[in-house]
């Protein structure tokens, strides 16, 4: 925070109003069980993938061969450009399919707009921009809906397709195996930063391709390897993910911090008190699932719990196939790392280790 | 020079921006910052430790007043050295706030009453029937009133394994535990074991526990009583 230039206020600016921009906007895990507990438990011969298990997406059985994945995201304004807005919540939604471990094939636009507030020019650019990136993703923007609102937001409703006995859950990690995790940790806290004025270019650019990167390539790159699990890091933070997925598949997880790659200046700003609300969410819903080191930097533990926006995949794989797995990434210029393994233990209780 | 902001309405990084902008002014040996929710008392804690100032914070109603001091001795405002040790040592209190709860000084003493299952003892007997265990369980209970009757002030109780069904809101126990929790102990269950028997969407997030914090309790005790 050396730097320092207070933000001029622009009416204009898509940011203005919204208290919580992109996953930072979702309910809490804590909130939403809640909210989800008075609903009927669906079962179907077809439907592989539920509510059950926090799963990205449903997964419905159409024949031996073919599944369909539904899934859909939206979210308020997190930066000020409509395009770049409109790619980084289609990026989001598509992200879902690419977790189940499938292929978007069409999308559907959810939109909600202050027709009164802004001109139409910024309306279209953030359309622009999210049929840009279904384009990217190889799928096809087939229509949508819109209505006047206070408050913008935008997202997809994705469908798309797989062959069942190549879908990936959360359930399915084994012990011993490792931890693997896409893309840089910080997004909230970076976006937060980003909206008090204070990111770098070099720092926004950096961010902003992150968010903007389709998760296609790095599920092509694992499926070189036998994935046992693989979900993507989005609202519930890191820490959150893991647990879930830990849980789904009745194991404990041990993560080392040493490992994690944050966006640059993450740390900073989390322990200057750029926290999105959310991460508090987070921190209450899984708290009582981790134990950490005590003398744990609170910035980093922060930073486990930041919510994160079109975050990287988190993929569950043997202890001998992690080093293939990361070279197979690496050869599609993906970074990724092993942040931990799965343990035998307590279902969904994480550990977390300094290196 | 002591300067206030009000800054309630304000999300963020709105606060935590203003605040930095008059921990900038050196002028300044104390701000005091009025905000409307628990994010950003957090978070302005998190700025004032990050600028190694001293940070106190108040609950008012519907509001929060934080104030942050710097902590060098030739402050302009002439503190006594005692109102400093003061200041010091709530701002360790609220950065446990900050940490998110469940940390504890680990200076704390006193008694903890820790409840490993729904029972007084165990039931006896190597086939244990229905009524053996209603009569465990109606003991605990007892346990529990004659508790609330006897004047004793344990420091916490802290409830793992099955011992964690005593939160069940529907359950014969909470009457008597919200009322043990009224007189001012901590009543604290373990988050994994709610979640194992699916009570953790029932029982209020602040009294939800891990076993890092279990087991500062446990070793910062005087004594522990497990019934």
């Amino acid at each position: 925070m050396t730097t320092n230039p207070e933000k001029p206020i622009d009416n204009n600016q898509l940011t203005n109003n919204v208290k919580a921009g992109g996953c930072s906007a979702k309910i809490s895990a804590f909130e939403l069980k809640q909210i989800l507990a008075g609903l009927p438990k669906i079962k179907h011969a077809n439907l592989l993938s539920g509510i059950d298990n926090f799963e990205d997406a449903a997964v419905y059985k159409l024949n031996d061969e073919m599944a369909i994945i539904e899934s859909v995201d939206f979210f308020p304004p997190l930066v000020d450009d409509p395009y770049l807005y409109g790619q980084i919540a289609a990026n989001n939604a598509l992200s879902d399919v690419y977790a189940m471990g499938g292929k978007p094939l069409i999308a559907q636009a959810i939109f909600a707009f202050p027709t009164c507030d802004y001109p139409l020019s910024i309306a279209a650019e953030i359309l622009r921009g999210g049929a840009d990136q279904v384009a990217k993703a190889g799928a096809l923007l087939t229509g949508g809906h819109s209505i006047q609102s206070s408050e913008t937001i935008y997202g997809l409703a994705v469908t798309g397709l797989i062959n069942p006995k190549d879908i990936l859950t959360n359930s399915g990690a084994r012990p011993n195996d490792r931890i693997v995790m896409t893309k840089a940790l910080g997004t909230g806290v970076s976006l937060l930063a980003l909206k008090a004025g204070l990111l770098s270019k070099a720092e926004q650019s950096l961010l902003f391709a992150a968010l903007t990167t389709l998760n296609d390539r790095a599920l092509e790159a694992a499926r070189r390897v036998d994935i046992h699990a693989c979900t993507d890091v989005t609202g519930f933070g890191l820490v959150g993910h893991i647990h879930e997925m830990a849980k789904a598949s009745k194991l404990a997880a041990r993560m080392v911090i040493s490992a994690l790659r944050f966006f640059p200046s993450a740390q900073e700003f989390a322990k200057q008190g750029l926290v999105p609300a959310s991460a508090y969410g987070n921190r209450k819903s899984f708290e009582a699932s981790v134990s950490y080191i005590k003398d744990l930097p609170l910035e980093i533990s922060d930073l486990l719990y930041d919510p994160q926006t079109a975050g990287g995949l988190l993929l569950a794989v043997a202890e001998n196939d992690s080093a293939n797995l990361i070279s197979a990434m690496s050869e599609a210029g993906i970074e990724a790392t092993v942040i931990g393994e799965f343990t035998e233990g307590i279902p969904g209780h994480i550990d977390v280790l300094i290196s | 020079m002591k300067k206030s902001l009000d800054l309630r309405g304000l999300t963020c990084p709105e606060p935590v921006l203003r605040t930095k902008k008059l921990i900038d002014d050196q002028s300044l040996s104390c701000i005091e910052v009025l905000v409307d929710s628990e994010v950003n008392v957090q978070n302005l804690t998190r700025l004032g430790n990050s600028q190694k100032l001293s940070v106190i914070c108040e609950a008012a109603d519907e509001h929060f007043r934080v104030v942050l001091q710097r902590s060098t001795a030739n402050s302009k405002e002439q503190e006594s050295a005692e109102q400093h040790h003061h200041a010091t040592a709530k701002a360790k209190a609220s950065s446990t706030i900050a940490a998110g709860g469940n940390t504890i000084s680990s200076t704390a003493t006193g008694t903890i009453i820790l409840i490993s299952r729904n029972t007084f003892g165990e039931a006896h007997g190597s086939e244990k029937s229905k009524e053996d265990h209603d009569f465990s369980a109606n003991l605990l209970n007892l346990f529990l009133q004659t508790l609330l009757q006897s004047g004793h002030e344990p420091r916490a109780i802290l409830m793992v394994n099955s011992g964690v069904k005593l939160m069940d809101p529907d359950g014969p126990y909470i009457k008597v535990l919200n009322e043990l929790k009224e007189k001012g102990m901590e009543v604290l269950a373990c988050g994994l074991c709610l979640d194992y028997y699916g009570l953790k969407s029932k029982v209020p997030v602040e009294q939800v526990t891990n076993m890092f914090a279990i087991c500062e309790y446990l070793f910062s005790a005087d004594r522990i009583i497990s019934p």
